[in-house]
């Protein structure tokens, strides 16, 4: 399974398809402290991106892939995107 | 032009074709999916290939086409008659550009509005879709967009500064910086995109982000598969490689190119200007740019260097000054240009060009490297900046050809589903090879003379005798070859027919009548030529069969018929001629109303009034200047049309009928022989000359003893079983002073004739036989001479003339 979860943590392994984004927003609704740990992923479909977007949960590992870490962290490190996701931010928590 | 465009063009006007027959099958059977896809594939094709050309116009229009197209196929609208106007009048426009860019090569600018208008039609059809707004954009532009000028503000405040310093860093050493936003459509997901996979593949990635496009939803209301994200994007890369990657998403992504400029395009509030400040960096002559430079400056030096006196010299040394002023202001070095006037006054107080060449040492530097403000000076000046030439290209029009082009052979690549079947030869290829072997033809009807002569001249009858042999086998092989390059030019007349269901659809439409449409025998050939000739007459008869003969559903019912009218239009042959009918079953044309309004319009006398009969007066709507419609309208009634299809027919050595019964319809039958390549004449001898008729016309020959022939005033007539017969003689006819000669028997040779539905007697002074020639259209001079249609070479290499008889008589 390129997710794992867990008690409340989620894993991301290798690359996770559109498939899993279903599942991961089903999760992350039922577990709202939840972490994520992307430590071993290297690509995430843009579905699951958005989910991750929209829960905003705590990003307890970046992915050790750099490009990708970049990538996460501009979509989901608001203080990065400037004053554009100030709101959001408020919306979402 | 080159051969691309070529061929573009005429498959262009296949796929017009066979769009325009699709919709008219459609409209049969709105529902037949099959021909649903066909016209989709087409107006696709179509689309495509039109990218790989910059016909901006066109490709619009057939997105939008094809947008609509693709809505009905997925029948979320219906196909309606709306639909099928629209589309149709869309392919019209397509066609005209065709035209003119096969005219002028280009398309001319005053189509955008025509452009505008029909895109809106097409897009008006669609239904207000929470998508329309990506349509619509992706109608206005199928293509990697470059987009550039001042209506696109970068954002380029929520790029990082160091980012921001790189990208100038790039853009300063001449690689290209583009912004891309990339707002994938929200189905994207089930059409297998990944978006952030895509964005993660931009070739020289500078910065990236991706952010929602509204504000998230709360989890609960999430759909995951719906995507909401845009990204932002700054790379360094070309443009090719960009329009590779976001190919299938051309659409969702637009492309800017970053240049120097953009640093002075003023952000929102002065916080985002601020931070824009500090990217100023030292600029900026281009490559380009300083060698022009210098070579300006060093063509300066030359001048003044110059040590000649001429009389011009003080009007020289201006001149240079001006160049020099100029220049420095154009780089903004105002100081220098102050300066300038002294070193100028000085030098012509001089009388040499010393102290402007000090002038230039001294602003030397500055000329060379100018200060930074030169960029925005020069822009402001209108003198282009090379990046903003490059970038001032409009919106969406004009996209680098090449990257263009690589998307599009792309797709042309899955589209080519059939290769083609038959090969496309210019006719005039075709031409030259009838008219070779009609010289063959010829030439070879001159062997039996030479195999004569070799018996009776030179009295080898041996050699005679294998002339004689090889004679029937070039005859064979030569009889083949002309048969066959026959078969070549032969063309089925659903050419023809095949413009017929859309013309009868708008004119049935236009004068509020149904009308059902019967093709028969479309698969009828016949020679190119008369087939082409045909298109015209049949256009005239089919619009006045709709105008005068059918009537409006009302009338119809009132007089016991089916609502629609029936009209038939049938092609057959018969021995070696084709016969085209067509056929109405509207009111039918009243021989009484015809005589009466060819009488009150002159074209008849009383007598004549009184003496024919329906038939004839029927036939009196081939005459020039009738028309019975009451009104003038744009279809017919001016009173051309009938004698058009007439005389277009006669040109063809056709003959057209009409039969018509009252209240029940009109039948109108044209016959045309099926190749006009070879004609068949008899050959009559008149004052030791030689004339070629066309068989067309003979009706038979026979002598007429001189005693027969009577004289009513100066014509002479004869009794020929049992009517009474005009007779002329030929002579007289063409002029020739000689009378006729008779034979020993005192009879004259009489060949009758049939011009126009009457008979008539030439008296010539014998017959020959009757020989298939090639007949030749008179040239020059003599093209003007209508007593003749044209002339053939006759075996013994003798011109024959081939009488019009039509124009003689």
């Amino acid at each position: 399974m390129p997710i794992e979860f867990t008690t409340d943590q989620v894993i991301f392994r290798d690359i996770a398809s559109v498939e899993e984004a279903e599942s991961l927003l089903e999760w992350l609704q039922t577990t709202p402290q939840a972490k994520i740990n992307l430590a071993a992923c290297t690509h995430l479909h843009t579905a699951n991106l958005q989910v991750l977007m929209a829960a905003r949960p705590v990003i307890a590992v970046w992915p050790e892939n750099i490009e990708l870490r970049a990538w996460l962290k501009a979509a989901l490190e608001p203080a990065l995107e400037g004053s554009l996701n100030g709101n959001d931010d408020s919306h979402s928590r | 032009m080159n051969p691309l465009l070529e061929q573009f063009l005429s498959e262009a006007r296949e796929f017009s074709e066979g769009i325009g027959n699709k919709l008219m099958q459609l409209e049969n059977e709105p529902s037949d999916q099959d021909a649903i896809n066909e016209l989709f594939r087409l107006v696709h094709t179509l689309k495509g290939n039109s990218g790989l050309f910059t016909f901006p116009e066109m490709t619009r229009v057939l997105h939008a086409g094809e947008d609509l197209l693709g809505m009905v196929r997925d029948e979320r609208i219906a196909y309606s008659r709306k639909l099928a106007d629209c589309l149709l009048d869309a392919m019209d426009f397509v066609m005209a550009l065709c035209e003119e860019i096969e005219e002028t090569g280009v398309i001319s600018s005053h189509h955008s509005q025509a452009t505008e208008r029909i895109t809106d039609a097409l897009l008006a059809l669609m239904p207000a879709l929470p998508d329309t707004a990506a349509t619509d954009t992706a109608a206005k532009a199928d293509r990697v967009t470059f987009a550039t000028g001042p209506d696109v503000l970068l954002p380029l405040a929520g790029v990082p500064i160091a980012t921001r310093m790189e990208a100038l860093r790039h853009i300063e050493v001449g690689d290209p910086v583009y912004w891309i936003a990339y707002t994938p459509v929200k189905e994207c997901f089930f059409q297998g995109d990944d978006p952030l996979h895509m964005a993660r593949q931009v070739p020289g990635l500078l910065w990236g982000t991706v952010r929602p496009t509204q504000p998230m939803p709360p989890l609960a209301e999430l759909d995951t598969y719906s995507c909401a994200l845009e990204f932002h994007l700054l790379a360094t890369a070309s443009g090719e490689e960009l329009a590779e990657l976001f190919r299938y998403v051309s659409d969702q992504v637009k492309i800017v190119k970053v240049d120097l400029l953009w640093r002075a395009i003023p952000e929102d509030g002065p916080a985002c200007a601020a931070k824009v400040e500090p990217i100023e960096i030292p600029s900026i002559v281009s490559e380009e740019e300083s060698s022009a430079l210098e070579a300006i400056l060093s063509a300066q030096r030359q001048i003044l260097g110059l040590d000649d006196q001429p009389a011009w010299k003080a009007g020289r040394t201006r001149a240079v000054a001006a160049v020099l002023r100029n220049l420095s202001q154009g780089l903004g070095l105002e100081a220098a240009a102050s300066d300038i006037e002294e070193a100028l006054s000085a030098s012509l107080a001089a009388g040499h060009g010393a102290p402007l060449l000090q002038w230039m040492e001294k602003h030397r530097e500055n000329l060379a490297h100018s200060p930074k403000q030169s960029e925005s000076a020069m822009t402001s000046n209108g003198l282009p900046a090379q990046e903003a030439a490059t970038s001032s290209m409009p919106a969406g029009e004009t996209a680098t050809p090449a990257a263009d082009e690589s998307i599009k052979f792309g797709r042309r690549a899955e589209d080519a589903v059939n290769g083609p079947r038959s090969l496309k030869v210019d006719q005039a290829k075709i031409d030259l090879l009838m008219n070779l072997i009609g010289e063959l033809v010829v030439e070879k009807n001159a062997l039996p003379y030479l195999a004569q002569r070799a018996e009776a001249q030179y009295g080898v009858r041996e050699l005679s005798r294998e002339i004689k042999a090889k004679y029937s086998v070039i005859n064979r092989i030569a009889d083949e070859m002309q048969y066959a390059i026959m078969q070549v030019r032969m063309m089925a007349v659903s050419v023809v027919f095949q413009r017929f269901p859309r013309l009868v659809r708008d004119i049935s439409r236009k004068l509020g009548k149904e009308v059902q449409l019967v093709l028969e025998g479309e698969q009828t050939e016949a020679d190119k030529n008369i087939i082409e000739s045909l298109a015209d007459p049949l256009i005239h008869i089919v619009r006045n069969s709709l105008d005068h003969g059918l009537e409006t559903p009302e009338v119809r019912r009132a007089s016991g018929k089916p609502e629609a009218g029936t009209l038939t239009i049938r092609a057959a042959q018969e021995a070696d001629r084709v016969v085209i009918e067509i056929i109405d079953d509207g009111k039918g044309i009243d021989p009484i109303v015809i005589k009466r309004k060819a009488y009150e319009k002159g074209l008849i006398d009383e007598a004549t009034l009184e003496r024919i009969d329906d038939q004839e007066a029927v036939n009196l709507i081939f005459a020039a200047g009738l028309s019975t419609a009451a009104v003038v309208s744009d279809l017919s009634g001016r009173g051309v049309g009938m004698d058009v299809v007439r005389s277009a027919v006669d040109k063809m050595n056709g003959t057209v009928m009409v039969n018509s019964e009252l209240g029940k319809g009109t039948k109108i039958r044209i016959s045309l022989p099926l190749s006009m390549a070879v004609t068949q004449v008899m050959i009559v001898e008149s004052d030791r000359q030689l004339f070629g008729i066309p068989l067309d016309h003979v009706i038979e020959t026979v002598r007429v003893a001189k005693t027969a022939i009577r004289f009513i005033k100066q014509s002479m007539t004869a009794v020929l079983r049992g009517r009474v017969v005009p007779l002329k003689a030929i002579n007289g006819l063409l002029g020739i002073s000689a009378h006729a000669k008779a034979n020993a028997d005192d009879e004259f040779a009489v060949l009758l004739v049939q011009v126009g539905g009457e008979v008539l007697g030439l008296v010539v002074d014998s017959f020959r036989e009757t020989i298939g020639v090639i007949q030749k259209p008179l040239g020059g001079f003599l093209s003007g001479l209508s007593a003749y249609s044209g002339s053939a070479l006759m075996g013994d290499g003798s011109v024959l003339m081939i009488l019009n008889i039509r124009e003689l008589v």
